[in-house]
């Protein structure tokens, strides 16, 4: 292996890419739209869902005090960001605007609602209890979940400014990512698979032509090894992974203000190995077509199972568990675990060193298999 | 005794597709400093040929020497020049990025490759669009710079596969003054072609069908063997009476 070899192979590719606006934007903007794109839409905060408020409670008088309407406190506790309050006295109209889709539900506050409330809590053996009932369309998850969370949210703080503490108490405190919010969790994901995406498909194509415009064979009738030319790609390639990663970073700490603990250094060390392997898999994949448009049929089998499998766009662990064990079989999982643990945990290198590992073996694995198939290719 | 060192010498050399047999049994021989042509139809396995020379296709048995070392070899492959049919230019970069790409990657840098590359633009006649995108080029042009990109290293060996396809008349003209200047200072050349005017040309002709190298010899040999005043005649000549041979023998 001749050093100057590998480099010229290197420019020649690095020059081809800049010389295409199309693949500049490719490689620099379409991820910055996409992160854009995905980061607002997929935020993760359900906001204004229509409820209707039906509130029949008739409040309680103590024996000596005022008289309370515990249903109007927990009303008036509700997140008006999540949810947009409509108040409406028939339930049966109510009803008909959440089968007419104008409302997500209606939330029934019954007229015995703060007696039943206040005298079960003095005496556990009264007989009845204070009872919410959310009639709603439970066809979309993501509102309903919003719905209860928020409801039983304002209930439990109604509770507690009323002096009533619950018997037990969940404590949840962060070790990492406190104020995380779903961009933080995101950005690291998305890094990962636009750089597996664009590298894999970008060079798949840059190969497929080098094929069929017969410089394949003439570089390779040169002293220019198989070795060469793939080593030659590599590094050009590792070196725009890690300038889409330094790009991402930037918008996402400038735009989105995200979350980065950690060495972002790490972060371009996973990716560039991330890049590595990708070039590698679209050098081989290009031995399976022959012009640019058949090289487009791979596209869904690059995308489908990164996108699916390796926990970019939720966590590995919402895959069911039987068809887990592919995700590690694709190379973005562990760029993408990598980055996070970096930017979310600020873990070092003494921690995410698996990670890297299974991605310098993909490297290897990948780098190893585009030489074969090379070379294979003269028989 | 010295065996006498053949630019190129195969030894029963043989390619398989499949079933299919693109080069059968071939033995070659082309002496150092003469322009060795190949003609015969599409299909006759002279590209296949070629790609085997510059080791970029593995024969099936049989093998080659070139310049008097067995290929494929590492020293060999900086000695040659390759021309595909495909021209083997990058359509993405300009005339002068793709001339330095092929000028670095044979090592060749600096003011000796600039002085190289302004040298054979003048030749190809290309100064004008030197950094033009070769994508934005004409046919004819991009046949010129890919020949440019395959002089750039001064190979001692030359495998032209159809080289002027698409060159208009003049220029073509010129091209074979320059082969024949490069002939004069020692150059080895096989090269490829479909245009009868250049055959006669070459020192010797082979015509090759089916993988076989049915006929060869100095172009006004081969006439006057055949009998015939055209080499497209001659090679029919030929071709025929092979498969009345070939039918004989079944």
């Amino acid at each position: 292996m001749k050093f100057y070899r590998i480099m010229a192979v290197s420019r020649r590719v690095f020059r081809g890419v800049v010389n295409d606006k199309r693949s500049l934007v490719l490689l620099f903007l379409a991820p910055i739209l996409a992160m854009c794109v995905f980061g607002v839409a997929f935020s993760g905060d359900v906001e204004n869902v229509n409820v209707i408020i039906i509130n029949q409670d008739q409040g309680f008088t103590p024996p000596m005090g005022d008289t309370i309407y515990l249903a109007d406190e927990i009303v008036n506790n509700l997140n008006t960001t999540t949810l947009s309050i409509h108040n409406m006295t028939s339930i049966d109209d109510a009803r008909a605007e959440v089968e007419s889709g104008q409302a997500s539900a209606v939330i029934i506050f019954p007229e015995d609602f703060s007696e039943n409330a206040i005298l079960k809590s003095q005496d556990q053996s009264y007989p009845n209890s204070a009872e919410i009932t959310i009639e709603g369309d439970d066809s979309i998850v993501n509102i309903k979940t919003a719905i209860t969370t928020t409801v039983s949210t304002a209930l439990s703080d109604t509770l507690t400014e009323n002096g009533v503490t619950p018997a037990i108490q969940l404590n949840s405190d962060p070790i990492y990512g406190e104020d995380a919010e779903f961009i933080d969790f995101f950005v690291p994901g998305i890094l990962a698979f636009v750089v597996y995406l664009l590298t894999t498909i970008l060079t798949l194509i840059t190969f497929v032509n080098e094929r069929s415009s017969g410089t394949l064979e003439r570089v390779l009738s040169s002293p220019v090894t198989e070795g060469e030319l793939v080593m030659g790609y590599a590094i050009t390639f590792g070196t725009f992974g890690v300038l889409q990663v330094a790009l991402l970073l930037t918008i996402a700490i400038l735009v989105f203000n995200i979350m980065v603990v950690g060495n972002v250094l790490l972060a371009f060390l996973a990716v560039a190995i991330l890049a590595i392997s990708c070039q590698a898999l679209g050098i081989l994949l290009s031995s399976l077509a022959k012009r640019a448009e058949q090289a487009i049929q791979f596209f869904p089998l690059v995308i489908l199972p990164a996108f699916l499998l390796s926990g970019i766009f939720w966590p590995i662990q919402a895959i069911p568990e039987w068809i887990r064990p592919f995700s590690y079989l694709v190379p973005p999982t562990y760029a993408a675990n990598a980055c996070r643990a970096v930017m979310l945990k600020g873990w070092g290198l003494d921690k995410i060193w698996p990670d890297i590992l299974a991605l310098v073996i993909f490297a290897l694995l990948f780098l190893g298999l585009a030489i074969w198939t090379l070379k294979r290719g003269k028989n | 005794m010295k065996t006498k060192e053949y630019a190129i010498l195969t030894d029963y050399l043989t390619k398989n597709y499949g079933d299919f047999t693109a080069v059968n049994n071939l033995n070659l021989k082309v002496d150092k400093g003469e322009i060795y042509g190949l003609l015969g139809p599409n299909g006759a396995g002279k590209t296949t040929l070629i790609k085997m020379l510059c080791s970029i296709s593995t024969p099936t048995s049989g093998g080659a020497r070139i310049l008097g070392k067995k290929i494929p070899d590492g020293d060999i492959a900086s000695k040659i020049g390759y021309m595909p049919q495909e021209t083997g230019v990058y359509f993405g970069l300009t005339v002068d990025q793709n001339m330095k790409f092929y000028s670095r990657i044979f090592n060749l840098q600096g003011e000796k490759a600039e002085k190289r590359i302004a040298e054979l633009l003048k030749f190809v006649d290309l100064e004008d669009w030197r950094y033009e995108m070769v994508d934005n080029l004409s046919g004819g042009m991009k046949h010129r710079v890919s020949l440019a990109c395959t002089l750039i290293h001064e190979p001692d060996l030359l495998f032209l596969d159809e080289p002027t396809v698409g060159v208009d008349p003049e220029l073509r003209v010129s091209f074979w003054d320059y082969f024949e200047q490069l002939r004069d200072n020692g150059v080895t050349i096989l090269i490829t072609t479909h245009y009868m005017d250049e055959a006669r040309r070459c020192d010797r002709i082979g015509f090759m069908q089916r993988g076989r190298l049915i006929a060869e010899d100095k172009p006004l040999k081969l006439l006057e063997e055949s009998g015939k005043d055209s080499l497209e005649d001659a090679f029919l000549a030929f071709a025929r009476n092979e498969d009345t041979m070939r039918m004989e023998a079944v």
